[in-house]
């Protein structure tokens, strides 16, 4: 994909609508209860059965943080109270121990991401606890290649807790920052100082950590120019390998937390497009290259080399130069996408722990993907990792002659078409550099759920 | 049980007294000797399609009385045997217009299991029946020896001393012959049958049969994605199943 990149705030401004992130497809709304335990493990059985089967990736949930960061959409649990993080580990281990069997032995982790909450509620000892029973119960990869990552809160992680997840096998941190104004921090409730950040990011560094991503938010209540400009130059001054810079979607009807924010001190949408022009200008002065939603990393950083050769890859997790993976989630409300379903477990943390405690897999629905959903998933797959959809490779993959099966879809790409988001011929349907940071919306005109009347409203946030 | 006999179905769709299924075992037998309209009319007759069979059903099993042979007219199957230890010996996988039931001939009974690996369609032929025409019908009576023949063939593929390699590129080589003689691609076809069956029958490891295919993968001579594989240097995969194929 080019990493060029242009900024148009008329046509931002004007696809500034809800839309899925495609972190899949189908969509998590589109998942059924009717997809359950039985079917996982028809799902783990087939995917051992394959002649290659595919490699594993691991992501484990631990819901925990210690006080509530108002932006935060994330599935999570606030408490003070750290013996919950002993209890919650029982019951995940257990639940490894249940769920690793169905998977055959061959099949090596080769990826293993540890998100929140706040996997660092969690103190050394019981994270080692749980790499231990994850390597017991599963086949870790011994290649140098291998990504264990781990979200990271600075606030309450030390440079020796650092070098201790660096020893566990952890070689991948990524650290939120979001913005460093302290009247932003104030306001998102996250207090969190530069320093404190620096030695994480030191730390990880000096233990060996081969990669550190930073997360950083715009249009977060409060936040300005100047103020968003110098967490600009500090971050980018410190050179994190791979840097996310995130949408705020203020959705307060869906997320209990943001209710805490005060919406008069949000950014009006001309300022929040200024806060990503100037996040996108900083970055590409700095010499970061855009991977794609959201995502920019080093030219030297693998994210980059890979999406040069075309072997860049994403799952639920993010952009990977992992070949598709098996991915198993654990913990509660984790995605596991394992062969051609995908599945969930519960939400919402007793019903994870009771179905853990009666002795079954805690999956809570999920769904088979069709011969149309493999096709359009490949097709937004292609997007998001390279900006373009080959049409013979997906024509040769499905079966499928590409004109007539999509036709809706150009129908839908056409006004795409006109702005200059897309360029389409015969070959291939190519995002331009206007239509770089609309992905989504391109990759929506290829979604057959969205174009269908939805038994209820589902409700996405907006592209930008 | 009786062979087969579970979920019949009436005579279906692309065979009839005419012209016979695109897939059928008989077909060339009766077409290259040009037997005319009332000696098709007798074999079709004794044709009865049933299925179809879901994945894992047992179309029949061992010791069952041997009545019939039946064709494959679609989806694979697999031939079994459990030993004394309770352990399943592969024997062989059956793809549409592939006979199975012929090694029942000389016991009344059949000698293995055959299971349906995904949705399987059969070509039922009575045997007395069959025996009787094949009589009337010297094609008939030349196809069914070939096909005991090829059968005893497959049979001993396996039972040299062969290297992990050369059993798989043998085996790869073998579908792609057989789907091309069904006038199916002979380059990219879907794997049917799972990778333990297809170790068992390789008297091989799992592990060793994907780590045979990764390599044969990584060296240019395959492309695997999820079941469907593609043949990419059939020249280089032959030579390396030569022992075994016995060219």
């Amino acid at each position: 994909m080019r990493s060029d990149l242009s900024f148009d705030p008329d046509l931002l401004r004007r696809y500034d609508r809800p839309g899925p992130r495609y972190t899949s497809y189908p969509t998590a709304p589109q998942f059924s209860e009717a997809f359950g335990e039985a079917a996982f493990r028809d799902a783990a059985r087939r995917s051992n059965a394959e002649p290659i089967p595919r490699r594993l990736s691991l992501y484990a949930h631990i819901p925990f943080c210690f006080s509530p960061c108002f932006y935060c959409g994330c599935n999570r649990v606030i408490t003070r109270d750290r013996s919950r993080a002993g209890t919650y580990l029982a019951r995940l281990v257990r639940e490894i121990a249940r769920v690793a069997p169905l998977f055959d032995r061959d099949r090596e982790v080769i990826q293993l991401h540890l998100g929140g909450g706040t996997p660092n509620f969690l103190d050394a000892g019981q994270l080692e606890e749980l790499l231990d029973s994850l390597g017991q119960h599963f086949h870790f990869s011994a290649a140098p290649s291998r990504d264990f990552s781990i979200e990271l809160d600075p606030r309450c992680v030390g440079p020796r807790d650092v070098a201790a997840l660096a020893r566990m096998g952890f070689n991948r941190a990524s650290l939120g920052v979001q913005d460093f104004d302290p009247k932003v921090q104030d306001a998102v409730n996250r207090v969190q100082s530069v320093a404190e950040t620096m030695a994480v990011i030191d730390a990880c560094r000096t233990s060996g950590f081969r990669s550190v991503n930073v997360d950083l938010i715009y249009g977060l209540p409060g936040q300005h120019r100047e103020g968003f400009a110098r967490t600009l130059d500090i971050v980018t001054g410190v050179r994190p390998d791979r840097l996310a810079i995130y949408s705020y979607a203020h959705l307060p009807r869906m997320f209990r937390a943001q209710r805490q924010i005060d919406e008069t001190l949000l950014p009006a949408p001309e300022d929040k497009l200024g806060l990503l022009r100037l996040a996108i200008e900083k970055l590409s002065e700095a010499g970061y290259r855009y991977i794609g939603m959201d995502h920019f990393a080093l030219p030297d950083d693998e994210l980059s080399q890979a999406q040069e050769k075309g072997g860049l890859h994403r799952n639920f997790m993010g952009y990977t130069t992992h070949a598709e993976s098996d991915l198993v989630g654990l913990g509660v409300s984790a995605i596991s996408h394992v062969g051609d379903t995908y599945s969930q477990n519960p939400r919402d943390l007793p019903a994870w722990e009771a179905a853990v405690d009666a002795g079954r897999l805690p999956v809570w629905r999920g769904m088979r993907l069709d011969a149309d959903d493999l096709v359009r998933a490949d097709a937004i797959q292609q997007l998001m990792c390279s900006g373009a959809i080959d049409v013979a490779a997906i024509e040769v993959r499905h079966g499928i002659e590409f004109g007539s099966y999509f036709g809706t879809a150009f129908d839908h790409l056409a006004s795409l078409q006109a702005d200059g988001l897309v360029e389409v011929d015969a070959a291939a349907i190519r995002a331009t550099s206007r239509g770089r940071l609309l992905l989504r919306i391109i990759a929506a005109c290829f979604d057959r759920y969205l174009h269908e009347p939805a038994e209820a409203p589902v409700r996405f946030s907006k592209a930008i | 049980m009786t062979g087969f006999a579970r979920r019949a179905s009436p005579i279906a769709d692309d065979g009839d007294a005419l012209s016979f299924c695109s897939t059928c075992a008989f077909s060339s037998a009766c077409l290259a000797h040009g037997y005319d309209k009332s000696a098709l009319a007798d074999l079709h007759v004794l044709v009865e399609h049933v299925g179809p069979y879901a994945e894992g059903d047992r179309l029949f099993r061992e010791g069952d009385p041997f009545t019939a042979i039946a064709a494959v007219r679609a989806g694979t199957v697999k031939t079994c045997v459990i030993d004394h230890a309770g352990n399943e010996q592969v024997l062989g996988f059956h793809l549409p217009g592939e006979i199975i039931g012929l090694s029942a001939i000389s016991n009344a009974r059949y000698p293995c299991d055959a299971v349906a690996l995904d949705t399987v369609m059969l070509c039922r032929f009575s045997f007395p029946q069959l025996a009787l025409l094949a009589t009337r019908m010297p094609g008939l009576q030349a196809q069914l020896f070939r096909l005991l023949s090829q059968d005893i063939g497959k049979a001993a593929l396996l039972s040299g001393d062969h290297s992990a390699d050369a059993r798989m590129a043998a085996f790869l080589v073998s579908l792609s012959r057989r789907h091309a003689a069904r006038g199916f691609s002979a380059s990219r076809f879907h794997l049917t049958m799972g990778r333990t069956d297809i170790a068992n029958y390789l008297r091989l490891a799992a592990e060793t049969v994907s780590r045979v295919l990764r390599r044969f993968q990584d060296d240019g001579l395959i492309a695997v994605d999820r079941r469907e594989l593609d043949i990419l240097d059939m020249p280089r995969l032959q030579e390396l199943g030569r022992v075994v194929l016995r060219e």
